[in-house]
């Protein structure tokens, strides 16, 4: 099989990775070599469904063992199969990283032979390219379930980062949908990395030399809507990652549905603002101090639709509110809508100096539209309306996302 | 009325604050000599470009000020919007004063000018450092051709030079005509036209068919979404892009 063959088929076959990301890591170029890495991260292109495109993101191989139901690759379906050589991978990572196509490589695998066989591929080819062809551009590796960990942490010390999908929500689910995958063979090496990489920052204070370890760290995917937990279960599961697994990411890819399995749901569309709206809880775990106990409980266990999760915590809580700008706390100042850690940040800074009326707040480019509605500035509320949940519910209202919007005109009169 | 006019060099440029602070004189104007048509009873003072002075002034603005503004007045400059120079003139006049502070200083027309237009400059900066596509040339030399709104060439070079500092590579801007050519860790502005005929080497087809084919398979068809797409990647970059 020909190369641009091979590169339709394994990329066609990781493109259900949310992953992309290139931040994190700010690998330098070595002398003779090619290739840095950015620690912001930079997009090259972005594909027709919108996702960022930074990294070669290809499978090794599709060939799989496993037959796991919610996955396009799995053993049963029937669709054309292909594997790389490392030097392939090799030759196709340089080739468009010096043309700045991409920022690096992502690569991953389906289960070839045996998981011990696939890693030592994976591993073959990072080695490859950072010892023969001296590349020092963004790695991201998937460390796969199963494999001998000293494999795994082989391959970390090449790669900027790793990643082991966790994909179903729950046990009940994986052996499920799953059944040949163990839950034990996805979580071990995902403790095991997370424990590498704080010993890897205390022997990195010790000696300056010490060996990089997965610098841009690791990271996880879960499949929203391909089995029956609400987004609270989601939700809880992300957070002990961050807080037990050193995770450095949790990705949520909407299902998007690859075969008529009878145990999977129907679904005429991926859930795409479900998996929005986790998105933003995410970001208020790790940015807004939020917990997952606060935005949702047993009784309130899936985030409004309509609402993003922030404005729907805020207007359940109006007791809190309204806030005076010039006298809340930093962190309470985060927990408005509308305000995040640069806006908070700004405030904090200018208030010392002298008090901030409503219209000091445009200039410092403060967003205002969710935000007028929960604060006071000099003691004054600006939004003009009453502080009633029902007002305010239909003020937040997220319309860009109301499908059944009317419009102005329909096409016929306008023609 | 006084015109102050200097070469278009942000060295050229700052040697007109030198002296303007120096003679404690009010520009009216400071425009690029090509910029200017001759009126009657008009004042013009043009300026020699002077490296001395321009490093002083570079110097005194990194230590008395602060970095970051050095960074913002750099990168507004290279918007050429109409009237920055006088913005950056009167923001000086304010920073000297006021040091580093100058920053938090949302109040100040100029001042919140200044970083907006940096910030505008910046952005673009990033968005090329991906966009921004090589063409492999015979004898392996990768070329570059973009036509961005601001002047980014000079602050996207260092990047260039560090990741890909093994190849020659030349970035072209179309729209200014000129290039920045690099070789062995050192590279040179030259007017664009001085370049030669653009032959692409054997290969360079071959990987441009490649990469095609991965951005068309790397979609996922059930969350097709072009005006995200747009929105992330506006169609003035489309020009040059191998995949559009």
């Amino acid at each position: 099989m020909d190369i641009g063959k091979k590169l339709e088929v394994l990329s066609e076959a990781a493109k259900y990775d949310a992953s992309c990301s290139s931040s994190g890591s700010n690998r330098k170029n070595s002398s003779s070599g090619i290739g840095n890495s950015a620690i912001g991260g930079i997009c090259h292109s972005w594909s027709d469904d919108g996702r960022c495109i930074s990294l070669l993101k290809i499978l090794f191989t599709n060939y799989c063992i496993y037959d796991c139901a919610y996955c396009v690759n799995r053993s049963s379906n029937d669709l054309p199969r292909a594997t790389f050589t490392p030097q392939e991978v090799a030759d196709l990572t340089i080739n468009f990283y010096k043309r700045n196509y991409i920022e690096g490589l992502f690569l991953s695998s389906a289960v070839h032979k045996s998981p011990d066989y696939t890693m030592e591929q994976i591993l073959k080819t990072v080695k490859l390219l950072r010892e023969k062809n001296n590349y020092n551009g963004y790695i991201h590796l998937k460390a796969i379930p199963g494999a001998d960990y000293e494999l795994i942490r082989k391959a970390g010390e090449y790669a900027d980062r790793m990643s082991v999908n966790i994909e179903l929500p729950s046990r009940t689910s994986l052996s499920e949908l799953a059944p040949q995958k163990k839950p034990e063979d996805i979580l071990t090496p995902m403790k095991k990395i997370g424990k590498g990489l704080k010993e890897n920052k205390l022997a990195k204070n010790k000696y300056e030399n010490a060996p990089d370890f997965v610098p841009a760290g690791q990271s996880t995917q879960l499949i929203v809507g391909a089995s029956p937990e609400p987004d609270y279960q989601i939700l809880k599961l992300s957070e002990g990652l961050y807080n037990n697994f050193n995770l450095k990411r949790v990705y949520y890819s909407a299902f998007v549905p690859v075969s008529d399995n009878k145990k999977l749901p129907t679904v005429n569309k991926p859930p795409l603002i479900r998996e929005h709206r986790l998105y933003q809880a995410d970001w208020l775990l790790r940015f807004y101090n939020f917990e997952a106990d606060e935005l949702l409980d047993e009784n309130h266990s899936n985030f409004n639709i309509e609402l993003d999760p922030k404005a729907d915590w805020a207007i359940n809580h109006l007791e809190k509110f309204p806030v005076e700008i010039n006298e809340v706390s930093y962190n309470k100042l985060l927990r408005v809508p509308g305000i995040g850690p640069k806006s908070a940040g700004r405030i904090y800074k200018s208030r010392k100096r002298n008090k901030l009326g409503y219209y000091d707040l445009i200039k410092m480019g403060i967003v205002l539209k969710r935000a007028k509605y929960f604060i006071t500035c000099k003691g004054k509320y600006f939004a003009g309306v009453p502080m009633k949940k029902e007002i305010l519910e239909k003020r937040l209202a997220d319309k860009s996302k109301n499908l059944n919007q009317l419009a102005l005109f329909n096409n016929k009169e306008v023609k | 009325m006084i015109y102050y006019l200097y070469d278009g060099s942000f060295s050229g440029f700052l040697t007109v604050i030198y002296d303007t602070f120096c003679s404690k004189e009010k520009p009216d104007y400071i425009l690029k000599k090509s910029a200017y048509q001759r009126r009657l009873f008009e004042k013009i003072k043009e300026i020699e470009t002077n490296k001395e002075k321009a490093d002083k002034v570079a110097k005194a603005i990194k230590n008395k000020i602060s970095k970051k503004s050095y960074k913002n007045i750099y990168y507004s400059f290279l918007s050429e919007k109409k009237g920055v120079e006088l913005d950056i003139f009167y923001y000086l006049k304010l920073a000297f004063k006021k040091g580093k502070t100058i920053e938090e200083n949302w109040a100040n027309d100029r001042v919140r000018r200044i970083k907006r237009l940096s910030k505008k400059v910046g952005r673009e900066r990033h968005k090329y450092l991906g966009l921004l596509r090589f063409r492999e040339l015979k004898e392996g030399i990768l070329y570059a051709p973009f036509e961005p709104d601001y002047n980014v060439l000079p602050i996207l070079s260092n990047h260039f030079a560090s990741r890909i500092k093994n190849y020659r590579w030349v970035i072209h801007d179309k729209s200014r005509e000129f290039a920045v050519i690099y070789e062995n860790g050192e590279w040179i502005m030259i007017d664009g036209n001085e370049l030669p005929e653009v032959k692409y080497g054997e290969n360079e087809k071959y990987y441009q068919e490649l990469w095609k084919k991965f951005f068309e398979h790397i979609t996922i068809e059930n969350r097709k979404n072009l005006d995200l797409q747009a929105n992330f990647m506006p169609k003035k970059y489309w020009n040059y892009l191998i995949e559009k």
